[in-house]
């Protein structure tokens, strides 16, 4: 065997793929061209489902019908990608450039909670929300919230239970780039008078949180100019006080890459999420994935329920590739942007 | 570069182009590999073979034990029953030793008989247990499991489909004898010949008597109130929700048309609108009522009962227009490889003794006569707990949701994930 792959070396690179892609083969494209044929299915599961291809307009209705949930999952599931962005850079940055010898441990505990079980860790945030649970409780009886006030069953709940599932998706591939970053060239940008941004940073900090306050605000069903304000305010403070230039200039373009793997595996599965809408919201708050959980198990609507999930993956598709451009190739590849 | 050193880039890069070269004692060898995997296979292949149990009949080749043929080798019409016996229920619905974590009326089952139970607490939800078994029956396959326990309307889909193996009733004399009388007629077989009860549950109000007061109606959870408005939780089981909204119409669930499953949608969603349904849950809607989330909620009388335990202010109650009753049913589906073992196991729990001991610890609704006989002397508590036992009067009041044809059940469905907000 060994003189054989010395003589044919280029067999090597494929024998070590072969396991991979025979997974892939077998998991993915088996049951994905499976589910696309179910998708142009008619008929009931008593009566049998047939194959035709004038039903393919199983897609246009499915997709109509849906269209509710669809724009709800982009936009709970795009602020749940902001909004782990948001907690998730500081934190990386604080681990990557402060960590020193505490690295491995603040590694670890952002990573802890993964010990426990997805829903687990969903149903603890419904505990932690409750009516009169140890966050809004003493709020209530100081009399800042009113009696009725709840944050479960709400968007807010929904968007914070996915916030918190993949924050280790998006801090992990964040740190892992910006640990990459020699430190010798934000050194050097100091010493090229790159430092403190203040009015640019309090502007760009005002302008994009007033901007996402105001965004958050329209999808939690808050009072939007409430939330512009707030938000503004304090993404300005944040920009003057903490924004510097070698920090636009230098380490955000080089985070970059670990920034746009972090919101693909945030966003993607947070689109096709349906346990935090389920434990955590009401019934105007359902996503796209409760409606194929729903048209798969108990209705028993195959074909309708395939076709959703294959303008799901469309979709999904379509957004990475506008994302990248957006970001520009050579800033994912090479880190300069 | 001196000979030496020549010498040994030479031999590096024989090592390098010829890793077998490099003497290593254990050197995982391409034949050394397929050898170590004859033995593990050949050993597989022993224990697959080796008999479990006194009186086994698996059949004792690889064949057999890799793809169980349907035919039922040991399910033969004289057969004596043995071997094991594979049931998939609910949980917490077999009698329950906590600390020792066994189920003592199945080990003393296994005491008497010597079939061993592969009890399997793996149902949480009729429609995902139906999407596991589904494809195997469809494909004429055995599903593994030989008593399977699922509501009502489940079984009916799964007698309907032909996918239940018909039950001897003459290996089943306990169970001819002590069945209750409501439990049998139902239209989806009427001679009982498909399905065993198991336990049967009621579905009513349940409240927290220190925030709502006693309610009687089931006005109230469609009806805005302080005490309750975006407090109340409705069930995400659709003949339940549906049913009960019925009622409160003054529909008859026990035969559902499709113009009064609209009236139903139409004030279950007038409800939604105004902001007084919380959500639909499963079993979660305890978790609320204990935590205050909710106040008020459509609620099984099992959950109920122990709710009440770690909440002494919940209470539970059959509204004035009535309250659902619903069953879950054991069935053998078809392909099953131990069928007179399953119906010995089915018949075993209709002895009243043993009856009574899973409804002592379960504390839902009994299909067997003379349960309360026996738990008056047990355990009296039980036997006067008017959730388990409930009154005659309360009894009438009951309905059992009607059977559906797949047509209507699927409008019925389609229309309710509409209402819940996964249409």
């Amino acid at each position: 065997m060994g003189g054989w792959l010395k003589r044919h070396r280029w067999v090597v690179p494929y024998a070590l793929l072969a396991p991979g892609v025979l997974w892939l083969v077998l998991f993915y494209v088996y049951p994905g061209i499976q589910m696309f044929i179910s998708s142009f299915w008619s008929g009931t599961l008593e009566t049998g489902f047939t194959f035709s291809l004038s039903n393919w307009t199983n897609y246009p209705e499915a997709l109509s019908a849906s269209s509710e949930q669809f724009v709800r999952s982009i936009l709970y599931a795009g602020a749940a990608t902001i909004l782990t962005f948001l907690i998730a850079y500081p934190l990386a940055y604080t681990i990557a450039f402060k960590g020193g010898r505490y690295k491995a441990l603040l590694l670890f505990l952002v990573v802890a909670p993964f010990f426990t079980s997805f829903l687990l860790r969903t149903i603890s945030w419904k505990i932690l929300l409750a009516d009169s649970g140890i966050l809004l409780a003493p709020l209530k009886a100081i009399g800042i919230l009113p009696p009725e006030f709840r944050l479960l069953a709400e968007p807010i709940a929904v968007v914070s239970g996915i916030t918190y599932n993949f924050l280790p998706f998006m801090t992990l591939p964040i740190y892992v780039s910006l640990e990459k970053i020699d430190h010798r060239l934000v050194e050097a940008a100091k010493d090229l008078y790159a430092g403190p941004w203040r009015p640019g940073g309090a502007i760009a900090g005002i302008v994009l949180g007033g901007v996402l306050g105001g965004v958050l605000g329209y999808i939690f069903e808050y009072p939007v100019p409430i939330w512009a304000g707030v938000w503004g305010i304090a993404g300005g403070l944040i920009g003057w006080l903490f924004i510097s230039e070698s920090f636009t200039r230098i380490t955000f373009p080089l985070s970059l890459p670990g920034v746009f793997a972090g919101s693909l595996l945030t966003f993607i599965p947070a689109m096709g999420d349906y346990v935090n809408a389920e434990f955590l919201g009401n019934p105007s708050t359902r996503m796209i994935g409760n409606v194929i959980q729903n048209k798969f198990l108990v209705q028993n609507d195959y074909p309708e329920a395939s076709a959703l999930s294959f303008i799901l993956m469309a979709g999904i598709i379509v957004f990475v590739a506008i994302y990248a451009r957006a970001l520009g190739t050579e800033a994912l590849t090479t880190g300069r942007g | 570069m001196t000979p030496q050193a020549r010498a040994h880039e030479e031999q590096a890069i024989e090592m390098a182009n010829y890793p077998e070269s490099i003497p290593t004692p254990t050197a995982l060898t391409r034949r050394r590999f397929l050898a170590a995997g004859a033995v593990v296979g050949f050993g597989g292949f022993l224990a697959a073979c080796s008999t479990s149990g006194s009186g086994a009949t698996t059949a004792p080749s690889a064949a057999a034990s890799a793809a169980p043929s349907g035919a039922p080798a040991s399910a033969g019409a004289g057969a004596s029953p043995s071997g094991k016996v594979a049931w998939a229920n609910w949980t917490y619905y077999m009698d329950t030793d906590e600390e020792a974590k066994t189920f003592p009326t199945l080990d003393e089952f296994t005491k008497l008989h010597g079939i061993t139970v592969e009890y399997s607490e793996v149902v949480d939800d009729n429609n995902s247990f139906f999407g596991q078994i589904r494809p195997a029956l469809e494909a004429n396959q055995p599903t593994g499991w030989d008593i399977v326990t699922l509501t009502d309307w489940m079984a009916q889909r799964l007698i309907r489909l032909g996918w239940t193996e018909e039950l001897d009733l003459a290996n089943m004399p306990d169970f001819t004898a002590n069945l209750k009388d409501e439990y049998k007629g139902l239209a989806w077989d009427p001679d009982m010949k498909h399905h065993a009860p198991w336990q049967s549950g009621m579905t009513g109000l349940g409240y927290d008597v220190d925030v709502t007061g006693d309610l009687t109606s089931l006005d109230t959870l469609f009806t805005a109130d302080p005490r309750w408005t975006g407090k109340v939780d409705y069930l995400s089981e659709m003949r339940d929700a549906v049913g009960l909204t019925m009622l409160k119409l003054g529909l008859d669930p026990e035969k559902p048309t499709t113009a009064d499953n609209d009236a139903a949608i139409a004030e279950i969603q007038k409800a939604v609108d105004a902001g007084i349904v919380r959500d639909f849950k499963g079993n979660a809607y305890a978790e609320d009522l204990k935590s205050g989330d909710a106040t008020l909620s459509m609620a099984w009388s099992g959950d109920m009962v122990q709710a009440l335990v770690d909440k002494p202010s919940l209470r539970f109650t059959i509204a004035d227009q009535g309250g659902m009753l619903w069953t879950d049913n054991s069935m053998i589906p078809k392909g099953a490889s131990n069928k007179a073992g399953a119906e010995l196991l089915l018949d075993y729990y209709y002895i009243p003794d043993v009856a009574a001991l899973v409804t002592a610890y379960v504390n839902y609704l009994t299909p067997v006569k003379g349960v309360d006989a026996k738990l008056l002397e047990m355990d009296p508590e039980i036997a006067k707990n008017p959730l388990i036992f409930p009154p005659p009067d309360v009894v009438a009041r009951l309905h059992v949701f009607g059977p559906l044809t797949e047509a209507d059940e699927a409008y019925f469905n389609e229309t309710f994930a509409k209402v819940t907000g996964v249409g």
